[in-house]
């Protein structure tokens, strides 16, 4: 299979730019966890889950990615088997199970189901690109998705379902949903989310959310002025730090609010924060830029791809980078509520990084066997 | 499997792709714009947050000044009391090891170890005060380590030094634990000064702007609330250092941001006061009440007021006002019960009596009286006054009233019920030491036609007793103080609705119906007059030094009640010791001078006149027959064997009061009376002034006078100790 491959295709671009964000992240960890004894061994792990993220870029690259499409079955009852065991076995954070415990790692099978189901939806708008763009085709796809999304929904993740609902969203858009079909769906999607927003500002419970959660809805909505140590400490802390950081940052190791701790979770969800207050305007928009580069990449290997199959694949991952980065550069920000998505590549979390190395990998597989003018 | 595909680039509709293309920029350029703004445009106002959450300013607390007597015996000092605390974040890290200093604690502080912390026990605990007895060692140890982990947190208050020191040496076995050593307020005299000394209390809402930007604490530092301890308060304080410091989340200090500010110890500041004489003052006056009240069998006199000052300097030496309170019970707090107990007191033992209380002065006021008629020439040293048992006067509120049956009652003098007759035609002199009523109603308000000038009058009476001290406050460094009252007739039109009477001037010119004084001024009076006219400003500071005992330049300003290290305008200086006279009147021209014919008086403008030193001299020899005469002298079954030559004058006042009142004892004609005496000596050259004040004593000269005559004599006896002590070969 290796035969015939051309490495003169392989998107070297995407590849540093991934590169690029994955050694600032784990030199941002390492500054942010400086000083915490029990977090120090977190700069290792991340460093070797990026090494054995780069090694997962290149293996899977060398596969056609097709192969993944032909077993998309086992693929997909896998990881259904995992994601249902993790609801039974798994470790509770923060009222949600979302690992396992094995050894010294553990294992959150929800980043990688995100994959499976690129993957999985990737296969199916393939298979029926012939079809009529009508609702059957469409509720296809969301048949398909909802397996993944309901176990995810159960766990309960709402980020991680939004971030699934949003990858296969932006695949029917592209492979041509109708219109009044967007428009309806969008119509309901906002009736839902502002009664959503309503119905947690007066206090009512939400099947399906989790308290915190809808405290989190509130708190951005309607922010108490005077709670400054409740539950909008983290966002202001990073709003500080981000701020404080001016134009040229503090420098490394040297940001206040980071290392004096005042800043929360700050090698996970708020690493843009440390980040930009210590790499000041021009390290925070850095990390913008590429990845908006790692988005354009992937878009680009879609637009190139020789089948729909390809195309899925890049757009899937470019919106699953695209729409975490944004959620979580954007909750740094105060501009969107506080959700647990990490920062693609900068965040600490092995899973996560393997991941979205695999997914990068698949897509410099479609890059790679890409049908260019060139004979 | 790749043979099967399509060879051709999938083409998407361009305009769905262009939509992705323009979301995705446009997202990414909306947060990069909210990162610039942040940065860039709001980075100051960041960055000053930034700063605020990493800045802690450490206040260290500055030690406050000793006051000692004038002798440095200590009167306030500041006492280690003993916290034990824990330091959350210092424990260990096992929990076994927690729970077993936690049970090795509580064995030893009588502190319950806490069962498991949970929310609702947390919650429990929330409800008690620092320092209050209630919450478990594991409960108090589990809040703080959530507010502040590096902050100690009070276990156990005020414990006693051995179980302090069994803490500090269990200090290694037990990590996180430690003593705290917390300054507390003790007057070693308690009671016998606390009414000179005051006390401290923590600063009140109205003060915290003001005294923060002076770098004290609220809820930490303490101020003084009455007497030195609020007057000197500025220059005791000291001034509290500071520690700019950089702090990580959980409150630990890591460096110094900026150089420190050292602490400045305050002031320690020496009282005129000799405690001794404080102290026989103070017993002189319980024994003599003590006395009278078993004689009486019943409570009668329930206070008094005992002050010795020694005439030349200003210095006092004694200032007793009794009933006073224990400060020492409001070394931690002012417990509100005792508080309570004591301003309800109708004594007033928080007030310091000896300058906050006006009285009517009696007799002891005729000094005012009898230095006016003298300096005016309606009376010379040999004029004779006749002096029956009693006088008809009639009350004319205008020039023009016709003098009948209705408007003409009896004014009485005190010898009238011994012997009815009176004293007859007795001297100037003799009307002073005999304190004869009839005379002085005659020299104050005139009889007939027998006084010239038709008498002193109120408005010259006025002026020389103000010339003496009265009506107005002394500037002494005490807070306060009362301004006394000399009445004018157009006091009274204000006050009273009525016009001036001429039983008003006579019953003013022995100091009796408006005329009201605090002892202070009743002291002052007589200094005057024994300091041949020179009035000292009465003091109760000697000096100041700073935290290495070199001498503080001081000077108070009685005006706006503040002490400052530097002169301003209106003040005196305190320290180094320095007599300020206050006003010399041989010299000084401060009467006002009046033209009375007939009992009326006109003001002459731009008049200001001295008093002769004959005057002053005639009332001098006046105070000192009372000691010599055998027959009528008033001091002188007191003094006459007393080895040191004194002079003085008694007081009996009538009063009614609200307590009077009260007990239904202003029957007319027959008021209770306050006891005064007032005494110097040596005559020649006087060093010692002592006023007794006895309320509801009775006679003067029976129940004041056997007080001032013990004060005088310990003085003297304690002179002639320190002397021997100074120069032990005089001993031998």
């Amino acid at each position: 299979m290796i035969r015939g491959l051309s490495w003169r295709n392989f998107d070297f671009i995407l590849l540093g730019a991934v590169i690029l964000a994955s050694s600032f992240g784990a030199a941002m960890i390492r500054s942010a966890v400086a000083g915490n004894e029990v977090l120090l061994p977190l700069v290792t792990r991340q460093i070797f889950f990026a090494l054995l993220g780069v090694t997962v870029i290149f293996v899977v690259a060398s596969i056609d990615y097709r192969y993944w499409l032909a077993l998309y079955r086992p693929i997909y009852i896998a990881i259904m088997v995992l994601l249902v065991t993790l609801t039974g076995f798994g470790q509770t954070a923060f009222g949600a199970q979302r690992w396992f415990t094995v050894g010294i790692l553990s294992l959150q099978p929800t980043e990688f189901a995100k994959i499976v189901a690129i993957i999985v939806l990737a296969r199916y708008f393939d298979a029926s690109q012939y079809r009529p763009r009508d609702l059957r085709w469409a509720l296809g796809s969301i048949l398909w998705a909802s397996g993944i999304i309901l176990m995810i929904l159960l766990q309960p993740n709402l980020s991680n379902v939004l971030v699934l609902m949003v990858i296969m969203a932006v695949m029917l858009w592209v492979n041509g949903v109708q219109v009044k079909h967007v428009l309806i769906t969008a119509a309901v999607g906002v009736v839902v989310v502002v009664a959503l927003i309503v119905v947690s500002v007066i206090g009512i419970r939400v099947p399906f959310l989790q308290q915190y959660q809808q405290e989190r809805i509130v708190n951005f909505v309607v922010p108490d002025p005077n709670d400054t140590y409740g539950n909008r400490y983290n966002v202001q802390q990073a709003l500080i730090a981000i701020g404080a950081g001016g134009i040229f940052g503090e420098g490394y190791g040297y940001g206040s609010q980071t290392q004096l701790r005042f800043l929360k979770v700050r090698h996970t969800d708020f690493i843009f924060a440390a980040s930009s207050e210590e790499f000041g305007a021009i390290g925070g928009g850095l990390i913008i830029l590429t990845i908006a580069v790692i988005v354009w990449r992937c878009i680009r290997a879609a637009q190139k791809s020789r089948d729909i199959a390809g195309s899925m694949i890049g757009i899937g991952v470019a919106t699953l980078i695209f729409f975490q980065a944004s959620v979580n550069i954007g909750m740094n920000l105060n501009v969107l509520p506080v959700s647990g998505l990490p920062l693609p590549f900068i965040s600490y979390g092995g899973s996560g990084l393997t991941a979205l190395m695999l997914g990068i990998g698949l897509v410099e597989s479609v890059a790679m066997r890409h049908k260019e003018m060139e004979f | 499997m790749s043979s099967t595909s399509t060879s051709r680039p999938v083409r998407f509709e361009t305009w769905r792709l262009a939509a992705l293309y323009i979301i995705a920029a446009l997202a990414f350029t909306g947060l990069l714009f909210r990162l610039v703004t942040l940065q860039v445009v709001e980075g100051a106002a960041w960055t000053v947050r930034a700063v605020d959450n990493y800045t802690n300013e450490v206040s260290m607390p500055a030690p406050r000044g000793i006051i000692y007597d004038r002798n440095g015996y200590i009167l306030a000092r500041n006492l280690a009391s003993y916290n034990i605390v824990i330091t959350p974040a210092n424990l260990p890290d096992d929990e076994s090891d927690i729970q077993r200093i936690y049970r090795e604690l509580s064995a030893l502080i009588d502190v319950p170890v806490g069962g498991p912390v949970t929310d609702e026990s947390l919650a429990q605990a929330k409800l008690f005060a620092a320092c209050v007895p209630g919450p478990a060692i594991g409960q108090l140890v589990a809040l703080q380590d959530t507010l502040a982990p590096y902050s100690p947190v009070k276990i156990k208050c005020n414990v006693t030094e051995d179980v302090a020191r069994m803490a500090e040496e269990n200090a290694v076995d037990w990590p996180g634990v430690t003593v705290e050593i917390e300054p507390i307020r003790d007057y070693p005299t308690g009671s016998l000064t606390s009414s000179l000394i005051g006390f401290l209390g923590p600063i009140p809402a109205a003060l915290e702007e003001e005294l923060r930007v002076q770098g004290f604490i609220p809820n930490r530092d303490k101020i003084g609330y009455s007497g030195v301890e609020s007057s000197m308060q500025d220059l005791l304080a000291g001034r509290n250092g500071l520690r700019v410091v950089q702090i990580d989340v959980a409150g630990q200090e890591l460096r110094n941001l900026e150089p420190p500010i050292p602490t400045l110890p305050g002031n320690n500041v020496y009282l005129t006061i000799d405690t001794r004489l404080q102290a026989v003052a103070e017993a002189s006056l319980i024994q003599e009440m003590n006395f009278w009240n078993t004689y009486f069998g019943t409570i009668r006199i329930s206070s008094g007021v005992v002050i010795a000052m020694n005439p030349k300097t200003g210095e006092i030496l004694a200032m007793v006002s009794y009933p006073s309170y224990e400060n020492n019970r409001f070394a931690r707090i002012i417990p509100a019960y005792y508080y309570e107990q004591l301003s309800q007191d109708p004594r007033h033992p928080l007030l310091n009596n000896a300058i906050s209380a006006e009285f009517p002065p009696g007799s002891v006021f005729k000094l005012s009286t009898a230095t006016g008629a003298f300096n005016e020439g309606i009376a010379d040293l040999n004029t004779i006054v006749d002096a029956p048992g009693q006088l008809e006067l009639c009350e004319k509120f205008n020039p023009n009233d016709v003098c009948t049956e209705l408007n003409t009652r009896p004014f009485v003098d005190h010898i009238y019920e011994k012997k009815p007759e009176g004293f007859g035609p007795i001297s100037f002199q003799q009307c002073i030491a005999y304190s004869s009523n009839v005379c002085f109603y005659k020299l104050g308000g005139g009889y007939l036609d027998q006084i010239k000038q038709g008498g002193l009058g109120i408005e010259r009476l006025r002026e020389y007793a103000r010339a003496l001290g009265y009506d107005q406050e002394s500037g002494i460094q005490l807070l306060g103080e009362a301004t006394g009252l000399i009445p004018s007739p157009q006091w009274k039109r204000i006050n009273t609705g009525e016009n001036w009477s001429t039983g008003d001037t006579y019953i003013a010119s022995v100091g009796q119906g408006y005329v009201l004084a605090t002892p202070l001024q009743i002291l002052m009076s007589g200094a005057t007059v024994a300091n041949n006219g020179k009035l000292m400003q009465p003091t109760v500071i000697r000096n100041i030094t700073d935290g290495d005992g070199n001498p503080v330049e001081a000077w108070f300003n009685p005006q706006d009640f503040t002490v400052t290290t530097f002169q301003t305008e209106g003040a005196y200086q305190i320290s180094p010791f320095t007599p300020n006279t206050k006003w010399d009147v041989t010299t000084t021209p401060i009467i006002k001078g009046y033209s009375c014919d007939g009992g009326y008086c006109s003001l002459n403008e731009n008049d200001l006149k001295v008093i002769t030193p004959e005057a002053i001299q005639a009332v001098r020899g006046g105070t000192r027959m009372a000691v010599t005469d055998p027959a009528f002298g008033t001091l002188y079954d007191v003094f006459n064997q007393f080895p040191i030559a004194v002079a003085g004058k008694t007081g009996t006042a009538e009063y009614c009061d609200d307590v009077a009142r009260a007990a239904n004892q202003c029957d007319f004609g027959k008021w209770p009376t306050h006891s005064w005496t007032l005494s110097y000596a040596p005559y020649e050259d006087p060093e010692i002034i002592v006023v007794a004040f006895a309320y509801h004593g009775g006679e003067g000269a029976s129940v004041a006078a056997p007080i001032v005559e013990r004060v005088i004599k310990a003085y003297f006896e304690l002179k002639a100790i320190d002397i021997a002590q100074e120069n032990p070969a005089l001993g031998q």
